[in-house]
């Protein structure tokens, strides 16, 4: 926090030179001070390292004059191109089908009478917590157009030849990561969903609309921003997603920009091409958040007011045996059967040789918990550097949401920009942003945990922003206004008013950066020691050695460890809930 | 070379024949210039080793096992493919971060280049004069790089779905259109091994080789390992290129894949290690290099089913000796020059 303090007397030197900003300071809330160390934070975390980049885009290899030749090789050459298309047209494939997966999920558990809705609580949290390499090993043992179980079945079943289902396909590929991304548009949705009162849909089923037509017309236009932003972050993750490219689209033989990026990060390392190449995702990022503010301009999505609404769950009637029936298909594909050819693979002595008592072991678990040499320092890193960064985001995050929400400070809008520009730089990029500006000498943070956990603060700031902001949105400020009108300050509303209102929604927040951060692959693989190993570089190098079935309980393991830990936190969030409610 | 395995055989034989405990009884009585070294590396108290040679378990274990020869001494294993534990390293050098003691991948042209940048501390390992002589040849003349290690890289069938008499004999055969959809190979932007194996093939048969295995559609992976993860799951049927070593290990654990040697020759790659010049543990280091170009070392490695490098340790078990069968080896120049012309040429005709 040295910015800080070089910011502050630089700030109180200007006041001083203009004495209508001194009168100004007599107005000065304790709470301001704090929105400054924000800004300072956003700086540090974002904008220079992401800054940094931007101009090294333009040096020139060794010297550091300015060129435009970085760009011109970044998009000389067809193939480049062809990749960064593939990585659009995946993330746009992602998010659609993460909707289609997510909304009727997240509809059904937050609004209808479904059974099992713990059951679906429990799979969208598995096919979260499920590191998407993991996900994509496991589909490979399901799909692979030879040896896919569902293939075996399918040859079985109908003699034929010719593979029902191949994961090699940039459907495939898309499925796979959709499959590891719909709970964040579940999340989002549901949380929404969960503050809508049904006093909105009485409305309109008394002036004659029926379940599906109150659905359409009044409850999911009213969640549309946490849809919306659900997309956004899927579209965003998806493009920066380097472990499920790596391993499907390799094979698949389809390119996208992480790929890429690898590339030119070869030996000869070409930094400045690289940061060229991801220069143009920034401006996806700008022109998102733009449509955002469009489609979402001028209409109130306010649900949560002063006065209260009751909710109460619509009735399916035999429809909810259907709803279920689609959760229990979407968990099947995203958890059950990956989870099921995955263990399956940890316990065997030579996954080639398929489901025999002769062919189980505990071996593999054995060798990872008591001779591996990294195996339980890798875990132990990835839940400390998990925990903080999540605690920072979220802190970071709220803060921030609500000065945007509120707005206190002018350009409020360029802090939300800032908050979730960190999304789409694909996790290598914001690696090596992080490496050129924090890495060398004066500060040499390189080879420690702090940058990994400052790397994984902004990277996933973006999740807890969105999160943030979806809750703070949802607090009408006539609430504060009234502590506000009784004498409380600013930090003090905060504190007494709004942060009880949304301490559900931030529980949730930090699980999921939490979680995110557990799985990190793309910044960590670039910015780890021979220390600072996370499970998921672990993981990723383990996907390179050949042993599917140490890698498989590998990934047992870290499963099971924030399984553990999702229901020690759904258990303070659940225990929360129930206190509110009496 | 020719002869030597069968010495190295009988050598080891009786090394073996004389059983554990004495083994044990040469820990403790390290020779003098161990010794001296082990003193001075004790203070140092860890060496940090990034590795791209020896598999994930195969590394761990040489580290638990200096660990147990030289107590006090802790190896911080990095393992990952050739290319990503370069990349680690030129971070470090750009960051000015000395992280690394020994450094050891399959490609020749990244320890060539250290030296070039006067990256690398000169060190001649006492044991190095026991390697076999092609391997003491292919290591660096003023002793800034050694070869403790060798990729032997051929092809595997998977047993079940290909029978012997159907198998493909040479790289030549994998041609053949019925192995389409059926082949399964790693990519020279990851692999160091498959960049060498790709020169030499390019050097053998001009890159007309791989347009016409581009038409089988091999399925392309990462680490040159990847194939023999496809073959246990019966994804794919061949695997090309792979290690010989990872490849016997999966068989040792009953996964269904045998080793074809390719009649026009197996792929031998010598694979660099060096210490690096501002090593944080450089009596470590020094050690380290002593122990990995000792005896001790292969006998570690060929329970992984690594080679041997050396006349008094055998050749792992199901390996041929590589004295029975033709080899072929590129030079350093081949690996230097031709490498990244073949990631490129790769990319183009594979399009990833």
């Amino acid at each position: 926090m040295t910015e800080t303090a070089a910011i502050l007397p630089k700030a109180a030197a200007e006041e001083a030179r203009r004495p209508a900003w001194l009168r100004r300071l007599r107005y000065l809330e304790p709470s301001n001070l704090l929105w400054i160390l924000l800004v300072a934070a956003l700086l540090f975390l974002v904008a220079v390292p992401i800054g940094k980049l931007l101009i090294v885009s333009f040096e020139q290899q060794g010297t550091g004059a300015f060129t435009l030749s970085n760009y011109a090789t970044a998009y000389g050459r067809a193939r480049y191109l062809e990749a960064l298309a593939n990585s659009l047209m995946l993330g746009a494939l992602s998010s659609l089908l993460s909707v289609i997966f997510a909304v009727p999920m997240a509809w059904a558990v937050s609004r209808t009478d479904m059974p099992g809705k713990g059951f679906t609580w429990a799979i969208v949290m598995g096919a979260f917590i499920m590191p998407p390499y993991l996900g994509a090993v496991g589909w490979i043992l399901l799909a692979g157009p030879n040896s896919g179980f569902l293939n075996q079945a399918w040859t079985w079943l109908t003699g034929l030849q010719a593979p029902l289902v191949n994961v090699y396909t940039f459907f495939g590929l898309a499925l796979v990561i959709a499959l590891h991304s719909f709970p964040l548009i579940f999340i989002f949705v549901k949380s929404a969903l969960d503050l809508v009162s049904s006093e909105m849909e009485d409305a309109a089923n008394i002036l004659g609309a029926g379940t599906s037509t109150a659905m359409r017309k009044i409850t999911l236009p009213l969640v549309w921003p946490a849809i919306l932003g659900g997309i956004i972050v899927v579209f965003l993750e998806t493009v920066a997603l380097f472990g499920t490219p790596a391993i499907i689209g390799i094979p698949a033989r389809i390119n996208v920009v992480t790929t890429q990026l690898w590339q030119f990060f070869e030996y000869p390392v070409r930094v400045e091409v690289a940061a060229a190449y991801a220069m143009p995702l920034l401006l996806i990022t700008v022109g998102m958040i733009t449509v955002q503010k469009l489609l979402l301009a001028r209409k109130g999505f306010v649900s949560q007011t002063g006065k209260g609404g009751e909710r109460r769950p619509i009735k399916l009637g035999r429809w909810r045996w259907a709803v279920l029936g689609y959760c229990g298909f979407v968990g099947a594909l995203a958890v059950v059967m990956p989870l099921m050819v995955l263990l399956q693979a940890s316990f065997a002595k030579a996954w080639g040789r398929g489901l025999a008592w002769s062919n189980l072991t505990f071996e593999n678990y054995a060798y990872l918990l008591f001779r591996h040499e990294m195996a339980l320092t890798s875990i132990w890193n990835t839940l400390w550097f998990s925990a903080a960064a999540a605690t920072a985001a979220v802190c970071i995050a709220v803060l921030v949401a609500y000065i945007v929400a509120r707005k206190l400070v002018p350009f409020g809008s360029a802090l939300a920009f800032l908050a979730m520009a960190p999304f789409v730089i694909p996790g290598i990029v914001m690696a090596i942003g992080f490496y050129a500006a924090y890495a060398a000498p004066p500060i040499a943070l390189y080879g420690t945990a702090l940058i990994i956990i400052l790397a994984f603060t902004a990277r996933f700031l973006p999740i807890a922003f969105a999160n943030s902001a979806a809750a703070v949105r949802a607090v009408h400020p006539e609430m504060e206004e009234a502590a506000r009108i009784l004498g409380g300050g600013r930090l003090r509303t905060i504190a007494r008013i709004t942060a009880p209102l949304i301490i559900r929604s931030l529980i949730g927040g930090w699980l999921i950066v939490f979680i995110v951060a557990s799985r990190e692959l793309s910044a960590a693989v670039f910015l780890v020691g021979p220390r600072t190993r996370t499970m998921a570089v672990l993981l990723y190098d383990l996907s390179e050695a050949g042993n599917f079935e140490v890698l498989a309980a590998f990934g047992g393991l870290l499963l099971a460890l924030t399984l553990i830990l999702v229901a020690i936190g759904m258990k303070l969030a659940g225990r929360d809930f129930m206190l509110r409610r009496n | 070379m020719r002869g030597m395995s069968r010495r190295g055989l009988l050598a080891s034989a009786a090394i073996i024949g004389s059983g554990g405990p004495a083994m044990r009884a040469a820990a403790q009585d390290l020779p003098a210039h161990e010794r001296e070294l082990y003193e001075a590396a004790r203070r140092e108290g860890e060496i940090t080793w990034y590795s791209g040679q020896q598999s994930a378990e195969t590394s761990e274990a040489v580290g638990r096992a200096f660990g147990e020869r030289y107590p006090g001494v802790h190896v911080n294993v990095v393992r990952s493919t050739s290319q990503v534990a370069f990349q680690r390293l030129s971070q470090d050098m750009r960051a000015g971060v000395a992280q690394c003691d020994v450094f050891s991948s399959t490609d020749y042209s990244h320890s060539t280049f250290l030296k070039q940048q006067g990256r690398l501390m000169p060190y001649t390992p006492r044991n190095a004069a026991g390697l076999l002589e092609f391997v003491r040849a292919a290591g660096d003349p003023d002793g800034h790089f050694h070869i403790f290690y060798i990729g032997v890289h051929l092809i595997s069938r998977h047993t079940g779905q290909v029978p012997e008499a159907e198998a493909p004999r040479s790289w030549q055969d994998l041609l053949d259109p019925k192995w389409r959809n059926k082949l399964a190979v790693g990519h020279p932007g990851f692999s160091g091994a498959i960049g060498a194996w790709a020169v030499l093939m390019r050097k053998l048969y001009g890159w007309d080789y791989f347009t016409k295995l581009e038409k089988n559609r091999p399925q392309i992976g990462r680490s040159s390992i990847d194939p023999v993860t496809m073959l246990s799951a019966g994804e794919r049927q061949v695997g090309v290129a792979v290690p010989s070593a990872t490849a016997l290990l999966a068989i040792s654990r009953g996964n269904p894949q045998s080793l074809i040697y390719p009649t026009d020759g197996t792929v031998v790659v010598p694979s660099p290690s060096c210490i690096q010049k501002n090593a944080p543990h450089p009596n470590a280091a020094k050690l380290f290099m002593e122990y990995a170009t000792g005896p001790e070392y292969f006998r570690v490695t060929r329970r992984y089913f690594s080679e041997s490098l050396r006349q008094d340790v055998p050749p792992p078990d199901g390996a041929k000796p590589l004295d029975s069968i033709k080899l072929i080896l590129p030079t350093p120049q081949d690996i230097e020059a031709g490498v990244p012309e073949v990631k490129e040429q790769w990319r183009d005709t594979f399009g990833i």
